[in-house]
């Protein structure tokens, strides 16, 4: 059985029809090419899959393409804007926050959700929001190091 | 591959419709966060899947004028972490909704897949157990109210039938100089959701005596269920928590759980580990209690 699904992706509305059991993972990244999303533990825990539904961070590993009907996906691609880096990507470059990139795409929408809703974050708030995503290269210093300065940027601390 | 059903159900009537026909089969898709990892290690591969998102009815949190509230089933763990009616009359939750997983699992999990699945590491059952709440089933036949404290029968198992849903889950209203709080122990303080031991407690407190006068208690992660401690509860029932009942309450929970050893932990270190989270979790509840008093209770 398949089943019609209506979803926009990075702001362009696609119709699919997908079976029950298929993932947003795999949909995202096998049928739209869209390869900066990674898959990695399957089981919800590492956070390298991680996109925006309707703003909110996810696991697109055990999200099923079924679920996603009518919401709004938002992945690694389209965080930079009009061929720019957006700040946070910005911030991870210059803070050496990446080493082998697997995990980054995952924590740059988890970090962009946050500073999306609370521009501001405190240090123990951006490491509270970051503590889902594992990373086994940088040891999370640099990371929230680089969110943090984006947090600072233009405000209060 | 074999072929899957599935059907969105426009009303409670229509799920449970279809579980009927299914006779066993199908599965119910709530968050679909714990069936997902399921079906991508190829441990499920369903025959029909009946997603509840559409159905109101399972949505949203409701405090009643007398106090006691209402969870409908699809209530997302954020949505319960965030509630401001739940922070004001029942912040045990709301530090409960704190320790599940991260932020990404919350935003899609809800309380009632999560009860469901009975998974003997999760938060919201020993949560429910502690509070006395009601878990309200809808099958062919009606509604059906079970008590939390029956509710998880065996591994992976509840007392719902193959033709019944959870609907809602209603916590009573507190009594005056109520105490509750949550505890949890894991290794790492995000993810970790294999080697945790957790309390929930709540408690009445008497404003003379300063004893005990009413309790529950849940233990998590010690067992094979969401474990309903009844006899550590008659243990610290009428007492003051201090040294003599302390000692009976630890030495009723080791007979009560049975907690399995894994990769980091033995069996003997997460009894040790559940009496002390029992303790602290008690102490806590115990000085909310005694803050609260009775007066400035709704
Ligand atoms: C990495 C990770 C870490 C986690 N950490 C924690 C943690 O620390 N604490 C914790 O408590 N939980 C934790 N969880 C569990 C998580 O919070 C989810 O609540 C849980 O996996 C199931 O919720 P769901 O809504 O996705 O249910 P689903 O996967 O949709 O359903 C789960 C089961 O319940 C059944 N079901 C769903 N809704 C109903 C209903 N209304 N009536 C009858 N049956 C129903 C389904 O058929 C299925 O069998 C973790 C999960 C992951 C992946
Ligand atoms: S690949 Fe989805 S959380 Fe790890
Ligand atoms: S940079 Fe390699 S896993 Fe994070």
């Amino acid at each position: 059985m398949t089943i019609e699904i209506s979803l926009q992706v990075n702001g362009v509305s696609h119709k699919f029809a997908v079976s029950p059991t298929e993932t947003l993972v795999d949909l995202l990244r096998r049928r739209l090419g869209l390869t900066g999303t990674n898959k990695d533990c399957g089981m919800g825990i590492c956070g390298a899959c991680t996109v925006m539904l309707d703003g909110l961070p996810v696991s697109s590993c055990i999200l099923l393409a079924s679920q996603a009907d009518g919401a709004a996906v938002t992945t690694i691609e389209a965080i930079e804007r009009d061929g720019r880096l957006s700040p946070v990507q910005e911030a991870f470059l210059r803070h050496g926050a990446s080493q082998c990139g697997y995990c980054t795409p995952g924590f740059i929408i988890t970090a962009s959700a946050l500073l999306a809703e609370n521009p501001h974050p405190s240090r123990d708030e951006i490491v509270e929001a970051l503590k889902g995503n594992l990373c086994r290269c940088t040891g999370y210093k640099r990371i929230v190091e680089a969110v943090e300065s984006v947090a600072r940027q233009g405000g209060p601390t | 591959m074999t072929d899957c059903r599935f059907t969105r159900a426009a009303s409670l009537g229509e799920a449970v419709d279809c579980l009927q026909q299914a006779g066993g089969e199908a599965h119910l898709l709530a968050g679909g966060i714990a069936l997902g990892i399921l079906m991508n290690e190829k441990l499920l591969e369903p025959s029909w899947l009946i997603d509840l998102s559409r159905l109101e009815d399972l949505k949203g949190i409701r405090l009643n004028p007398d106090g006691s509230l209402r969870i409908g089933a699809m209530t997302t763990h954020r949505e319960i972490e965030r509630s401001a009616e739940i922070a004001g009359a029942y912040p045990m939750l709301i530090e409960m909704a704190r320790e599940i997983a991260c932020g990404r699992i919350k935003n899609r999990g809800t309380i009632g897949g999560n009860i469901c699945l009975a998974d003997p590491q999760g938060d919201p059952p020993v949560a429910m157990i502690a509070l006395r709440a009601t878990l309200r089933a809808v099958g062919p036949s009606g509604p059906r109210d079970i008590a939390a404290t029956a509710f998880f029968t065996d591994l992976y198992t509840t007392a719902l039938t193959k033709d019944e849903l959870l609907h809602e889950i209603q916590v009573p209203a507190q009594a005056d100089h109520t105490g509750a709080a949550f505890g949890k122990f894991s290794a790492r303080r995000a993810m970790d959701y294999s080697s945790t031991v957790s309390a929930a407690v709540r408690l009445v407190r008497d404003a003379v005596s300063g004893r005990i006068s009413d309790i529950g208690i849940g233990i998590g992660g010690a067992g094979l269920i969401p474990i309903w401690a009844q006899a550590t509860e008659a243990a610290l029932r009428d007492n003051r928590p201090d040294g003599d009942a302390l000692a009976a309450m630890r030495e009723a929970l080791m007979e009560e759980i049975e907690p399995i050893g894994d990769d980091l932990y033995s069996a003997d270190y997460k009894r040790h580990v559940a009496s002390v989270i029992l303790r602290r979790t008690l102490e806590r509840a115990y000085a909310r209690a005694a803050a609260v008093g009775g007066a400035d209770k709704p």
